[in-house]
C-alpha cells in the first residue's frame, strides 16, 4: 500500500479510520517538540454517496530529537476485554535507538498506549500484528515478539527466513507461518527424501504456535516446495477435523501467480495481471462469492472470483489502498479503492466500493478501470455460437438424409406403380438396371481373378518317380523337425501328404513308429527386388467403368503383373516330433517314409487316388550331435536381414504356434504395424523370403516370427508364428499400443475370409456336380425297360382339364390316365442299381459334402 | 508428506489415463469429444501453469516438459483448426530448461535455443522428454514451413550412430532421412503421454514428404514430386488425407503427361474416399485432355450428382489424434487442387463441354437445368469468392441461346436472348470511344488507378455492348430460320443500329492486329450481322440492298470468304455477272485457309452463328461461274 509514514488507513466496522500524524498547528516555542496523532471516523453516507466524518480524536506525543513515524497499523484482540479494537505500531528514532509504542484505540476516539519497547535495530522485515496485542518481527533469520501481557520481547527458538502469515489456528492460538531453509532428515529415507520438494527445492515451511511455543508441521498449508516463492499468505479458513488440521488458503509468489491450497495441496492456479504482488486479502460478497484481493507495487491491484477456477476478475492501477468492510452496511462485503489523486489532499477524495455484483459507488472517477471480465464472456460468447452452429449443422444434415430418404421411398412407389401397371398389362416387368437407379459401380470391382495354376499345369503328365530333393533334420527347442523338400513338378500330383518315421533300431518295448504331427509349408522366394520405380512407366489404357455404353471392352485382358514368382513356391513337407523321448534312446536312427495320395484322371471327370508310401531316406541322431549344435537353428542378423537357411525358417516356422490377426482400420493407414514391427520389435525379414520376418528382440519374443500383408493400406492380415501363447499376448499387448484406436483386430481362424469363401463356392460346386454326375452314370447303366424317353408324349395335356371333367366319359378316361400314370411312377420308384455302384456314388458324394463342411466350418 | 512432484505426476497420469480411457472407449458424439478434448486442454494447462509457478528445478522437468508436450498436443487438438504461428510453449520450456542448468537464453531464437539445449544439456533423465518436444517443434515448423529449422533440429537430436543410418541410402530427401532415423524415445510408465511419439514422428514423416511433394509440384519438379508424395502415400494417415495424396499425385503425374497413370491415382483417391470429389473432377480434366468426351461427360455427371447429394461437410475425422496431418500441411497449391467445385459450375462444364461437342440436345437439357439453378438466387448457386469458374452470366445466357437455336427451339432462343437484350439495355453508354490500343494502359501516369478504373469500367460496356449484340444476332438468326425475313432484318439491323456506338479511334493500320479482344468480338459480330441481314435482302428479293450490306461486311473484315460468296452471287443476281466472276476469280485465288487459323477463338456463342453464315451454294455457285467464264472465254475467242 502506497501510504507514508505520515498517513494510515484502516476499516473497522464498516467505518474507514484515517490516522494523521502531524505537528499541532499552533507553532509556539515548544512546537517542535510535540507531534499530534489525529484519527478520524469517516462513515459513508448511501444519499450523498461520499464520506463523512463521524468523530475524531488526537493523542500528542512528546518527540524531543526524535522522529515519530507510524509503522503499521492493524485491528487485533485485546486480550483484556476480547474485543477487537484498532492498534497502531508508532517509532521513536534517537539516534541509535529505535522506541517502539503500541497504541490502542477505543471507541471514545481515546488512545491508549498498550506497551512500548525499545531496540538498538530498526524494526524492517515482516512486521505483523497480533491478538494480545502483540507485535511480531524478524530480525536477519530470528523471530521475535512482545506482547501486551508480558510486555518483554521474546525471541522463538528457531532460524528463518522469512514469515508468510501470522494469525489464528483452531485449537493452536496464534501461529506464525514461516520459511526456512529445509532440514535434513533423521529418520526418512534417503531415496524418498531426495525426490521430496525439500530436496529439490531446499527449503520449507513450519508452523510455530507462539502461545504453545510448539512446532507444527508445515506441510497442512502448503506443499514445501512452495516455501521458495510463497510471498504472503490469506488463511480463508482452519478446522480441526479428527486431530488433523484442515486449512484453506490464498497464497501469491514471486512468480507471478496466486494459488489456492485446500489442505495442504494446490487446488487452483491464476496468473496475475501485474508484477511483484504485495499482499493478499479475501472479502465475501452478498452472493457468498469469494473474492480475492491482490495488492501489487506500484499502485495495481487486482480481484480473483473463485468459481471453477480461479479467474482475474476486474483490476486496476493507481490504487492507493484497499480496503474491505461493510461500508454501506448492506450486511456483506464490499471493497474500497482508494486512488491516488495529486490534485486533492484528502484521502477519501478518489473512491470506489464495489462488490462486482449490484454495489457500485464511485466519486471523481478520472481514472481509467478496465474490466478484463469481458475476456471470459467472450469466449463463453463463442462456444455458445460453436455449440449452436454445430446443432445447425446436425439438424441440416438430418434434414437432407430425411429428403434423400423421401426420394428414395418416392422412387420405390414409382417403380413398384410402374410393375403394377406392367401386370395388369401383362407385359412382362424389367427391373431397372442398377445404373439407372444410380447405383453406379465405379469401376471394376473384382479385378479379373488369378487363375487357379493348379489347372493349368497337366495332369496327365507323368508323376515323376523322384518325389524327394532334400531330406534334412533341425533341433528346435524340445522338439525334431525333419523335412524333406518335394520336388517341385511333384506337388500337383500327390495328395494328402504327410511323412512318418520309423526306427529302425528293435525295441521290443515300443512299437517303432514315432509319433509325430505333419505339416506342409510352402514359402515364396524372395522378391528379387522390389517393384522399381513402378511409376515412371505409362501403364496402357485402361477402360474404366465409367464408360458405361461400351461394356463389352470389359473383359480386354488386363496385363498380368511381370512376376512369376508365385511359381515359385517349393512344397516341404515336415515332420515334428517331441525330441526328448527319442534321446532316451542316446542314438537314433529313423527310417522317413512319406505316404500320399497320387492323382489320376478318372475317366469320369473325378481324380482317383493312390495311397503311395516311399521311403525318403533316414536320419541319424545323438545326443553328441545336438550338443555340438550340429542341427541347431541359427539365425544371424546380418544388415538389415536374417540370415538362415531355408530350412532353419521352416523348422523355426514347423515348430511355432500360427495366429492370423486380421487389422481393419476405419480411417488410419496401418503404416505403424510395419513401423512396430522394425522398431519396436527389432524384427528383420529373412533374407530367403521377405515376406516372413523374424525378431530379434531380447528376451522371450526372441524368435518370433511374423508376417504382415497388406490388403489396402486400411486392411492387412498379420500372422504371428510364435513359441507359445504368452509369447503371442505379449505382442498384441505391444501391437495394440500402436494401432489407431479405431482399428479392429479379428482373429482368423484359418485363411482370409474372402479366400474361404471362395474355397466354399468351388467345394459346393464340386458337390453338385459330384451328384449330378454319379446320377446320370446310374442312370445310363441302370437296365430298365421303361419308356423313360417317351414319357413326354404320353404326358397329358394340361390345357383341356377342365372339358376334360364336363362329361361322365371324361372323367372315367381322366381317371384311367391317372391310374396309368400311377402305376408307372411306381415302377419307376422299383429301380435298381448295383450295389457297387451306389456305394462308389456314396462315398464320392460324402467326401464333396465332407470338404464343403469343413470349409463352412472354418468359415464361422 | 504430500510432495509437489509427486502430486503433479499423480494427476498428469490421472488426466492422461483419462484420456486414454476416453479414446479406448471409441469416438462418440463430435461434440462431446471437442468438449473433452477442450477440458483436457485447460487441465493440463492448469497443471502446467501450476509447475511452472516454482522456479525450475531438474529432478521436476521430466514431469514438466511431459506435461507441455501433453497439453500443446491438446491445445492443437482442441483448436481443430491448422496449426499457425510459433509455439511459445516450448520457448518457456527450453528456458526453463536452461534456467535449472543455471544458464539463461533470454534472446535467442528458438532454433539457437534449441542448439543450446541440446549441446549443453547432458542430464540423461531429459534426453527422451526433450526429444519429444523436439518432436512436437518440428511439428510447427512444418505448419510454419520452416523446412531448414526442422532439419537442423533433428540432426540436433540424431546421434552420431543414427546419421549413420540416415545417410545410407543417396539421393533420398534430406529432410525425410532425418527423420527417419531419429529414434522415438521409449515411453515411460510414469510419464503417460496423450499421443504417442511414434504416431507422432510417423505422421511427421507423412505431412514432410507431402509437404516437399507440393512444395516441388508448385516449382514443377515434377519427378521429385512425384517420389515424395509416394513416400506420403505410403505413410501414417488418415482416408481423407490418403485420398488427397492420390490427387495430388494424379495431378502430378497428368501434368508430367502420364494421362493414364493420372487416372489411377485418381481412382485411388476415389477409392479410398469417395468425398474427395476433387479427384472426380480431376478426373474428368484428365479425359478432357485424353479426348475421351464421353467419359468426361460421365465423370462431370457423376460429380454433379454428388455434390448435389452431399454437400461437402467438414466432418473432423478420428477425434482421438490430436495432432493429425491435416493441421501440419497447408499450401496454397493443395488448397486449389482440393477446391470443391460448386454443383452450379459443374452443370455449368457439361453444358459448354456438350455444346462444343454438338451434342445439341444435351447441352440445351444441361444449359436450362443451370439457368433453373440460377433462378435460386445467384448467391448461393454461384461461389463468389472469385475462384469461380463461370464465365459472366451474359455469356452463359447466349450460349444457351445458342445451344437452343442449334436444336431447332428458335422461339426459346429468341426468349433467352431478349433476356439479356433487356438486362444491358441500361448498362451501355451512348457513344464508346475506343482506342485501338485499348490494351496498353500508361500505367506509370499519375491517377494511373483512376484510370484503370475508368479503363476496366469501358471494358465492361464493351462487354455488356458485345452481349446486347450477340442477342441480337441471335435473335435475327433464329427469325430466320423460322422464314420470319422482316423480323430478322429489323433484329439485324438493331444489331448493327448498337454497333455504330462504338468509335474506333487511332492508327489505322492493319485493322485487325493488336485490336482490344472485346473490339475484334464486336467486328466478328458486325460482320456476322451484316451477312444475316444481307441474306434476308436476298431471300426477299432486294438484291442492291443485300449487296451493299455484303460490301460492308468486306470491308469490316476483307476478304472473309462467306462474305465474298455471298456478294458474288448478289452480283449475280444482279446480272453483274463479269463483276461476279471477277469477285469470284478473287475469292478463289485467295488461299481458303488463311481466315481461319488466324485471331483469337471466337467466344463459344458465336460459334453456331458463324456457321450459319456460311455459304451454303458454294459448288453450285462456282459451277455457274465456271460456266460462264467457259463461255465467256469461248465468246472473246
Amino acid at each position: 500500500m502506497l501510504l507514508s509514514e505520515q498517513e494510515q488507513l484502516l476499516s473497522y466496522n464498516g467505518e474507514v479510520l484515517v490516522f494523521q500524524l502531524s505537528k499541532p498547528k499552533h507553532v509556539e516555542g515548544a512546537a517542535d517538540k510535540t507531534m499530534n496523532l489525529c484519527v478520524r471516523r469517516m462513515v459513508f453516507n448511501r444519499d450523498t454517496k461520499v464520506f463523512v466524518q463521524k468523530s475524531s480524536g488526537a493523542f500528542s506525543m512528546h518527540a524531543s530529537h526524535s522522529k515519530i513515524e507510524m509503522i503499521c497499523c492493524s485491528c487485533t484482540t485485546d486480550s483484556r476485554t476480547g474485543i477487537i479494537l484498532p492498534c497502531i505500531l508508532m517509532k521513536k528514532k534517537k539516534r541509535n535507538n529505535f522506541n517502539y509504542i503500541l497504541l490502542l484505540l477505543h471507541s471514545s476516539n481515546q488512545f491508549e498506549q498498550s506497551f512500548h519497547f525499545k531496540l538498538d535495530y530498526e524494526l524492517k522485515e515482516d512486521i505483523m500484528l497480533f491478538a494480545g496485542p502483540s507485535v511480531l518481527w524478524r530480525h536477519i533469520n530470528k523471530l521475535f515478539y512482545i506482547s501486551s501481557n508480558t510486555c518483554m520481547v521474546r525471541s522463538a527458538p528457531l532460524q528463518l527466513s522469512s514469515v508468510v502469515w501470522t494469525g489464528e489456528i483452531v485449537g493452536e492460538g496464534t501461529v506464525v507461518l514461516g520459511i526456512r531453509t529445509a532440514c535434513l532428515p533423521e529418520s526418512e529415507d534417503a531415496d524418498e527424501f531426495s525426490t521430496s520438494d525439500r530436496a529439490i527445492w531446499g527449503s520449507e515451511f513450519f508452523g510455530y504456535a507462539v502461545q504453545t511455543q510448539r512446532m507444527l508441521t508445515g506441510t497442512c498449508f502448503m506443499p514445501h516446495a512452495y516455501s521458495r516463492v510463497v510471498s504472503s499468505v490469506y488463511v480463508c479458513k482452519s478446522e480441526r477435523l479428527k486431530n488433523q488440521l484442515r486449512i484453506s488458503l490464498v497464497a501469491i509468489t514471486h512468480k507471478n501467480q496466486l494459488i489456492w491450497f485446500q489442505n495442504g495441496l494446490p487446488k487452483g492456479v491464476c496468473e496475475l495481471p501485474f508484477e511483484k504482488p504485495c499482499s493478499v486479502k479475501t472479502a465475501v460478497t452478498s452472493s457468498n462469492d469469494l473474492l480475492i484481493i491482490v495488492s501489487f507495487a506500484f499502485g495495481n491491484s487486482c480481484v480473483v472470483q473463485r468459481r471453477d477456477s480461479l479467474q482475474v476478475a476486474s483490476k486496476c492501477q493507481k490504487v492507493k489502498c484497499v480496503l474491505v468492510d461493510d461500508f454501506i452496511g448492506s450486511g456483506s462485503e464490499q471493497l474500497l479503492l482508494l486512488f491516488k489523486d495529486d490534485s486533492n489532499t484528502d484521502v477519501l477524495s478518489t473512491f470506489k466500493i464495489t462488490d462486482l455484483e449490484g454495489v457500485d459507488y464511485a466519486s471523481g472517477i478520472n481514472f481509467k478501470h478496465d474490466v478484463p471480465a469481458t475476456e471470459g464472456l467472450q469466449e463463453n460468447g463463442l462456444l455458445t455460437v460453436q455449440a449452436l452452429e454445430t446443432r445447425l449443422q446436425a439438424g441440416f444434415t438430418s434434414v437432407r438424409e430425411l429428403q434423400q430418404h423421401l426420394e428414395l421411398q418416392k422412387r420405390v412407389i414409382l417403380e413398384s406403380c410402374r410393375a403394377l401397371i406392367d401386370l395388369v398389362e401383362e407385359r412382362t416387368h424389367i427391373l431397372p438396371k442398377a445404373e439407372e437407379e444410380g447405383l453406379v459401380s465405379l469401376w471394376d470391382d473384382v479385378e479379373n481373378p488369378p487363375h487357379s495354376l493348379s489347372k493349368e499345369k497337366s495332369l496327365a503328365s507323368e508323376v515323376p518317380e523322384h518325389f524327394t530333393e532334400k531330406l534334412w533334420q533341425r533341433v528346435v527347442g524340445d522338439s525334431l523337425v525333419v523335412g524333406v523338400k518335394l520336388t517341385e513338378s511333384c506337388h500337383w500330383s500327390l495328395n494328402d501328404v504327410s511323412l512318418s518315421l520309423v526306427t529302425d533300431q528293435d525295441f521290443s518295448s515300443i512299437s517303432p513308429i514315432i509319433k509325430c504331427q505333419s505339416k506342409i509349408i510352402k514359402l515364396n522366394k524372395a522378391f528379387s527386388a522390389l517393384a522399381v520405380s513402378s511409376c515412371q512407366i505409362e501403364p496402357p489404357p485402361k477402360r474404366i467403368k465409367l464408360d458405361l455404353h461400351s461394356k463389352d471392352d470389359l473383359k480386354k485382358e488386363f496385363p498380368k503383373r511381370p512376376s512369376g514368382v508365385h511359381l515359385n513356391g517349393a512344397k516341404t513337407v515336415i515332420a515334428v516330433t517331441s525330441l526328448s523321448p527319442l534321446l532316451a534312446f542316446h542314438h537314433v536312427c529313423c527310417a522317413v517314409l512319406l505316404h500320399a495320395k497320387r492323382r489320376k484322371q478318372g475317366n469320369d471327370g473325378l481324380q482317383e487316388s493312390k495311397q503311395i508310401t516311399v521311403l525318403c531316406g533316414k536320419i541319424v541322431l545323438s545326443l553328441e550331435d545336438i550338443s555340438n549344435g550340429r542341427f541347431s537353428v541359427k539365425m544371424l542378423r546380418d544388415n538389415s536381414y536374417c540370415a538362415g537357411t531355408m530350412e532353419d525358417i521352416l523348422a523355426v516356422l514347423a515348430t511355432a504356434v500360427r495366429f492370423s490377426f486380421q487389422i481393419m482400420s476405419s480411417d488410419w493407414t496401418l503404416t505403424p504395424v510395419n513401423s512396430w514391427l522394425l522398431g519396436e520389435m527389432e524384427c528383420t525379414p529373412f533374407k530367403e523370403c521377405h515376406d516372413n520376418i523374424f525378431c530379434h528382440k531380447a528376451g522371450n519374443l526372441y524368435g518370433t516370427v511374423f508376417k504382415w500383408s497388406l490388403k489396402n493400406p486400411f486392411e492387412g492380415v498379420l500372422t504371428i508364428f510364435c513359441r507359445n501363447l504368452t509369447v503371442l499376448f505379449q505382442c498384441l499387448h505391444s501391437l495394440t499400443r500402436v494401432l489407431p484406436p479405431s482399428c479392429r483386430v479379428k482373429l482368423l481362424r484359418s485363411g482370409r475370409k474372402s479366400v474361404l469363401t471362395e474355397q466354399l463356392a468351388l467345394a459346393l460346386e464340386k458337390e453338385m456336380l459330384t451328384s449330378k454326375s454319379s446320377f446320370f452314370s446310374k442312370e445310363s447303366k441302370a437296365e430298365n425297360n421303361l419308356t423313360w424317353g417317351n414319357e413326354a408324349g404320353k404326358k397329358i395335356d394340361n390345357a383341356p382339364l377342365a372339358s376334360l371333367l364336363d362329361t361322365e366319359e371324361g372323367v372315367q378316361k381322366f381317371r384311367k390316365k391317372l391310374q396309368n400314370e400311377r402305376e408307372e411312377s411306381v415302377l419307376s420308384m422299383n429301380q435298381t442299381m448295383s450295389g457297387a455302384l451306389y456305394q462308389k456314388i456314396a462315398l464320392k458324394i460324402a467326401e464333396a459334402q465332407l470338404s464343403s463342411d469343413m470349409i463352412v466350418w472354418r468359415l464361422s | 508428506e504430500q510432495d509437489c512432484l509427486r502430486f503433479w505426476a499423480t494427476h498428469s497420469r490421472a488426466l492422461a489415463e483419462r484420456w486414454k480411457a476416453a479414446r479406448a472407449a471409441g469416438p462418440g458424439e463430435p461434440a462431446a469429444t471437442r468438449e473433452l478434448r477442450r477440458r483436457n486442454r485447460d487441465a493440463f494447462g492448469e497443471l502446467l501453469l501450476s509447475i511452472r509457478g516454482l522456479p525450475a528445478a531438474l529432478p521436476t522437468l521430466p514431469l514438466e516438459l511431459t506435461v507441455l508436450y501433453n497439453s500443446l498436443l491438446f491445445t492443437v487438438g482442441a483448436s481443430d483448426s491448422a496449426i499457425k504461428g510459433e509455439a511459445d510453449g516450448i520457448h518457456q520450456g527450453l528456458l526453463r530448461v536452461l534456467e535449472a542448468c543455471g544458464t539463461c537464453g533470454q534472446d535467442l531464437s528458438t532454433e539457437e535455443l534449441w542448439q543450446k539445449v541440446l549441446q549443453e544439456v547432458t542430464v540423461e533423465e531429459l534426453q527422451a522428454p526433450l526429444h519429444r518436444l523436439g518432436a512436437l517443434q518440428a511439428a510447427w515448423w512444418l505448419a510454419g514451413r520452416r523446412l531448414g529449422s526442422i532439419a537442423g533440429l533433428f540432426q540436433l537430436l540424431s546421434t552420431a550412430e543414427d546419421t549413420g543410418r540416415g545417410h545410407c541410402s543417396e539421393g533420398q530427401n534430406e529432410l525425410l532421412s532425418l527423420l527417419k532415423a531419429w529414434r522415438v524415445p521409449a515411453e515411460g510408465a510414469s510419464l503417460p503421454l496423450v499421443q504417442s511419439v511414434e504416431d507422432l514422428k510417423e505422421i511427421l514423416c507423412t505431412a514432410a514428404a507431402f509437404l516437399q511433394g507440393l512444395q516441388e509440384l508448385e516449382a514443377g519438379n515434377f519427378r521429385t514430386a512425384l517420389s515424395l508424395l509416394q513416400e506420403a502415400a505410403g505413410g501414417f494417415c488418415s482416408k481423407k488425407i490418403l485420398a488427397q495424396i492420390y490427387t495430388c499425385l494424379g495431378c502430378c503425374t497428368q501434368r508430367m503427361g502420364k494421362p493414364q497413370t493420372a487416372l489411377q491415382h485418381l481412382k485411388r483417391a476415389l477409392q479410398v474416399d469417395f468425398q474427395c470429389l476433387p479427384a472426380l473432377s480431376h478426373a474428368a480434366a484428365v479425359y478432357h485432355e485424353l479426348g475421351e468426351m464421353d467419359t468426361e461427360l460421365q465423370a462431370l455427371a457423376l460429380l454433379y450428382e454428388a455434390l448435389e447429394n452431399k454437400p461437402p461437410a467438414a466432418a473432423s475425422s478420428s477425434p482421438y489424434f490430436l495432432i493429425r496431418t491435416e493441421l501440419l500441411v497447408h499450401s496454397p497449391t493443395l488448397t486449389s487442387l482440393l477446391r470443391h467445385h460448386h454443383p452450379s459450375e459443374v452443370k455449368y462444364l457439361l453444358a459448354q463441354r456438350c455444346l462444343q461437342d454438338g451434342r445439341v440436345t444435351d447441352a440445351v437439357e444441361h444449359y436450362l437445368d443451370f439457368l433453373a439453378l440460377l433462378q435460386g438466387g445467384l448467391q448461393q448457386q454461384v461461389p463468389l469468392d472469385g475462384s469461380s469458374t463461370l464465365p459472366r452470366i451474359p455469356e452463359v445466357f447466349l450460349e444457351a441461346a445458342s445451344a437452343l437455336e442449334q436444336s431447332g427451339r428458335h422461339q426459346d432462343a429468341i426468349t433467352v436472348c431478349e433476356e439479356v437484350i433487356k438486362r444491358t439495355t441500361d448498362l451501355i453508354p451512348r457513344m464508346l470511344r475506343v482506342e485501338k490500343r485499348l490494351e496498353q494502359p500508361e500505367c506509370p501516369l499519375p491517377g494511373a488507378g483512376l484510370a484503370g478504373g475508368l479503363l476496366s469500367q469501358k471494358k465492361d460496356s464493351l462487354c455488356c455492348l458485345a452481349w446486347r449484340t450477340a442477342g441480337y444476332l441471335h435473335q435475327g438468326w433464329a427469325w430466320a430460320k423460322l422464314g420470319e425475313s422482316k423480323e430478322a432484318i429489323t433484329q439485324f439491323s438493331r444489331c448493327l443500329g448498337d454497333l455504330l456506338r462504338v468509335q474506333l479511334h487511332g492508327p489505322a493500320i492493319e485493322p485487325t492486329d493488336n485490336l482490344p479482344p472485346e473490339v475484334e468480338v464486336l467486328q466478328k459480330i458486325r460482320l456476322l450481322s451484316l451477312i444475316g441481314r444481307g441474306t434476308q435482302f436476298l431471300e426477299l428479293g432486294r438484291h442492291k440492298e443485300a449487296l451493299l450490306d455484303f460490301q460492308h461486311g468486306l470491308q469490316v473484315s476483307p476478304g472473309d470468304p462467306a462474305a465474298a460468296s455471298y456478294l458474288v452471287q448478289a452480283l449475280w443476281k444482279l446480272d453483274r455477272k463479269q463483276e461476279a466472276a471477277a469477285q469470284w476469280q478473287k475469292l478463289s485465288q485467295s488461299s481458303p485457309g488463311e481466315q481461319e487459323g488466324k485471331g483469337r477463338p471466337l467466344p463459344l456463342y458465336l460459334v453456331s452463328c458463324l456457321e450459319q453464315a456460311m455459304f451454303p451454294h458454294s459448288q453450285t455457285l462456282a459451277s455457274t461461274i465456271q460456266d460462264y467464264l467457259g463461255t465467256a472465254a469461248q465468246d472473246t475467242s
